[in-house]
């Protein structure tokens, strides 16, 4: 049987109505067949119990994975405010080992990326596998690190695909969904194993300014120096403020002028956003940063990023070596779509000039995880920031 | 010879010592010569080097110079994406809220999605009630008394009562005045980190205010927030008044309406009242009517034995008098047959035998048959009914006592020498128009009303000398309605008269 994948959306207040809106729209799409996974995702006025007790109401007890997004992203259009589902139904070609590990802020994040995939492994059985899908809680601070964790029960070439879960931009509380579970601080995911069904893009369209600058200190997340200064001090002097302005605004600057670290091989360089700023003036990221490499101001423009989306479709669809689109997901820096502005709706049409018009769904999210392609990186998977990164789905011509 | 003697040899060895000296100097002057060409390389390599650290670091000044203008454009280029966007919601959200007509629906439109369009997290909404105390009537974000408990901190703050609902001021929690203490402590009260309040403004002055405001402490209020927030405020506001006239509207149609109906029930009934009083009135009329005749016919039929002599000869005087009882008992009778035509065409319980009439025939014959007093009197009598004026669906001899009252009202009434004259005309397809114009003494207005009532009789010379029942044109307005026509009147004193009479084609 050939895979079916089906979008519903709604913004029906009532999550519960919202719920069912959308579900019985994916449920037509895919005939009302057996349902494989369930990707549930939606803006943080939905982040509710009824809205799982609507899925469940309307689909049963069946594999639900997601979280919540800045913005909800389909194959419709990019709204600030709904629910989007997506079902597969694949029975036969795709197996899933689903898991999640709760409460990550009260352990150590790579203590909990090893429980998360050592969870998904043990719940897939057998020993193929493709690829893992993850939504960790976009409000970890490092991270690079849970996914140490994950990296080390599955293997650094494993392809680890997924987007941090988000909130609107108060950086406050973001949501998973987990089955019937409304999650906070945790990772849910999954681990699949098939016909190699998943074809990978990354981009982000961001290019270095001005010259580079060695980072001299540097402990996981936090890039305590730069050139033997506070790392502070490279917005300070770029930007020409005081740190107390820098503080005020970090966010802001930090969104439009992330750091760029470069990576050997790699067509583009590993952005990082500055969260916040230690006493010391270090800049604490969202991912690592390497002592003894090079940071560079990055800056972006809306023609890079589009054009960024458009070569990271390619690549999802090169990824797929010429087996038929059947659905894409998209997991989203909130960023790009701050840098977009109103052009943020072109970027999804570039999209679907790249892999036809497809059931999409995805989320802005508070941070990418992907793997790189360079050939000295093995294939690791990476944290990322104002990244677009597209996982595409495709099944080989002629299966049924 | 020995070697080393040659080289104990003085001179020998002077010589060996001035050709190494020589090299010596050669190779010093050689590596001084190189030294200082390396000396120069290093130089112009220096040079070269400080140029492009001195190019390096002036175009990392330029990127510096770029980074801060790119930052301004993109404020900038927020600024207006927020704008443009605030003001596609804006129409949309005007669009619904000037297509409400019901208070509360108005603030229903404005629910959480059309809140998050417009670039907003939460919303608080309150006017003020009859009573002065406010309602809340937007909460988007807050429960519902949390929402109350939160209007009630709104309405303490004495700055927003004054500038907000006092001045009909648009308030920023970023406008930096007297605010330093009040406002953070609201802001952590409303869960957000800005908010705008805007009036929502009536002809009399604020209602109420709408509060939008933002979680993100990433998202700065501008100047456009305020205008935003203010439009929309003053949208509702225009909504509301709107709303408020078309109750105040709705409820005075009603008004109307129901005293309408009530003045329509009351006519109703008093009509039902009038019909059974003229019901009652015809069948009194018509029994007494009946009662009447039965011994008028007697007294008529000894009145004729008792005239022709049958019973003897009479003298003349009671010849006389016996003449008159048979004159009065014609009139009499005459009275009695119309009463009773009446009540009965009243009443319904006459049948008209409708046909197709033509007028003109008709109008002839009555000339025939009303020659006699016409020509005693000298009158004119023309006939205008050309040949295209169709037939008509009337009761022949209903419609020949309507030609003769009214003709003969005009004969009586038109002095000698005058004209009476019948015209009909084809008023619309289906009805054709009968006027009877006299030029006779013609009809006070004031009696013009009363002519067509029963037993009403114009008080003028003739009247008092002719006799007459009052109940001619009675009939012939009844025998008119009764053909579904229409009958008026219309004179000038001394000028004459026109009866206008319509009856359906045939």
């Amino acid at each position: 049987m050939s895979i079916l994948i089906g979008i519903g959306t709604s913004n029906k207040k009532d999550p519960f109505a919202a719920a069912s809106e959308a579900a019985n729209f994916a449920l037509h799409q895919i005939h009302h067949k057996e349902i494989t996974l369930a990707l549930l995702f939606s803006t943080i006025h939905f982040a509710d119990k009824r809205l799982l007790e609507g899925i469940t109401y309307n689909l049963g007890r069946v594999p639900v994975l997601g979280c919540t997004g800045a913005n909800l992203i389909t194959s419709k259009g990019i709204t600030n405010y709904g629910v989007g589902l997506m079902l597969f139904s694949c029975p036969g070609k795709l197996r899933l080992g689903c898991a999640a590990s709760h409460n990550i802020h009260l352990q150590n994040a790579r203590d909990a990326g090893k429980e998360f995939a050592d969870l998904a492994l043990h719940n897939l059985g057998g020993t193929q596998r493709d690829l893992a899908l993850i939504f960790p809680d976009g409000l970890i601070e490092n991270g690079s690190e849970f996914l140490r964790g994950i990296k080390e029960a599955f293997g650094l070439s494993f392809p680890i695909f997924g987007g941090s879960s988000a909130d609107n931009l108060r950086f406050h509380r973001t949501f998973q969904y987990f089955n019937g579970q409304l999650l906070s601080q945790s990772i849910v995911g999954a681990v699949f194993a098939g016909d190699n069904l998943f074809g990978i893009g990354l981009r982000h369209g961001w290019k270095p300014l001005g010259r580079p600058h060695l980072i001299t200190e540097a402990k996981g997340n936090v890039i305590k120096k730069i050139e033997d200064k506070p790392a502070v001090s490279i917005y300070e002097e770029y930007f020409g403020k005081t740190l107390a302005e820098i503080k005020k605004d970090l966010i802001r600057i930090s969104i439009y002028y992330p750091l760029g670290i470069y990576v050997a091989g790699e067509a583009e360089y590993l952005l990082r956003n500055a969260l916040r700023i230690d006493d010391d003036g270090g800049l604490v990221c969202q991912g690592d940063a390497a002592q003894g490499s090079d940071a560079r101001l990055m800056m972006g423009t809306k023609d890079w990023a589009l054009e960024a989306a458009t070569e990271a479709a390619k690549e999802a669809r090169a990824g797929l070596e010429g087996k038929t689109i059947k659905g894409a997901l998209i997991f989203e820096s909130i960023s790009r779509h701050k840098l977009l502005g109103r052009l943020t709706e072109r970027e999804l049409l570039r999209i679907k000039e790249v892999l036809g018009n497809i059931p999409i769904i995805g989320i802005g999210t508070f941070g990418e995880q992907a793997p790189l392609k360079a050939l000295e990186r093995h294939g690791e998977t990476y944290f990322h920031n104002e990244t677009i990164a597209i996982l595409a789905i495709g099944e080989p011509h002629g299966s049924a | 010879m020995d070697p080393l003697n040659q080289v104990r040899d003085p001179m020998l060895l002077e010589s060996i010592i001035n050709f190494a000296g020589m090299i010596g100097l050669v190779g010093m002057i050689l590596l001084s010569i190189v030294l200082v060409f390396k000396m120069e390389r290093l130089r112009t390599l220096n040079a070269e080097l400080a140029k492009l650290r001195r190019a390096f670091e002036e175009l990392d000044e330029q990127a510096k110079l770029i980074v801060r203008t790119d930052l301004e454009l993109h404020r900038a280029q927020e600024e207006l994406d927020k704008k443009v966007a605030g003001l596609v919601t804006l129409q949309k959200l005007t669009r619904l809220l000037t297509t409400t007509l019901d208070e509360e629906e108005i603030f229903h439109k404005l629910d959480e999605r059309n809140i998050c369009e417009l670039g907003y997290d939460r919303a608080l909404g309150f006017t003020r009630d009859g009573q002065g105390s406010f309602l809340v009537r937007i909460a988007i974000g807050y429960a519902p008394a949390e929402a109350q408990a939160l209007a009630g901190e709104f309405t303490g703050q004495p700055m927003i009562v004054d500038k907000v609902l006092g001045k009909s001021n648009v308030f920023a929690s970023s406008d930096s005045d007297r605010t330093a203490q009040e406002i953070p402590r609201l802001l952590k009260a409303l869960g957000l980190s800005s908010f705008v309040c805007a009036p929502i403004p009536q002809k009399d002055g604020a209602i109420g205010a709408l509060v939008l405001g933002y979680e993100s402490p990433y998202t700065h209020l501008t100047d456009s927030d305020k205008d935003l927030v203010y439009v929309l405020a003053a949208q509702i506001g225009q909504a509301l008044e709107n709303a408020k006239l078309f109750e105040e509207q709705w409820r005075a149609q009603q008004d109307l309406e129901n005293k309408i109906q009530q003045r329509t029930r009351e006519l109703t009934a008093a009509l039902q009242e009038i019909k059974a009083i003229s019901k009652r009135k015809s069948d009194f009329i018509s029994a007494v009517s009946h009662e009447l005749r039965t011994p008028l016919t007697s007294i008529k039929g000894y009145a004729s034995i008792v005239a022709a002599g049958k019973l003897g000869e009479l003298p003349p005087a009671a010849k006389e008098r016996i003449e008159k009882i048979n004159k009065h008992s014609d009139n009499l009778s005459s009275l009695i047959n119309n009463l009773l035509d009446i009540a009965r065409i009243e009443s319904g319980r006459e049948v008209l035998k409708f046909e197709a009439v033509n007028l003109k025939a008709l109008a002839d014959n009555l000339a025939d048959m009303l020659a006699p007093p016409m020509k005693d009197k000298g009158i004119e009598f023309s006939i205008q009914i050309p040949p295209e004026v169709p037939l008509v669906r009337a009761d022949r001899n209903q419609i020949d006592r309507v030609f003769i009252n009214i003709v003969g009202n005009a004969i009586k009434f038109t002095p000698p020498g005058g004209r009476i004259t019948v015209a009909a005309r084809l008023q619309d397809p289906q009805t054709v128009e009968i006027k009877v114009s006299d030029t006779g003494i013609g009809i006070a207005p004031n009696d013009l009303e009363k002519i067509f009532e029963e037993f009403y009789r114009v008080d003028n010379e003739v009247n008092q000398s002719a006799k007459g029942t009052g109940l001619g044109l009675t009939l012939v307005k009844y025998i008119v309605e009764a053909h579904h026509g229409k009958l008026s009147v219309s004179s000038q004193v001394g000028h004459g008269s026109h009866f206008i009479f319509t009856l359906p084609k045939a």
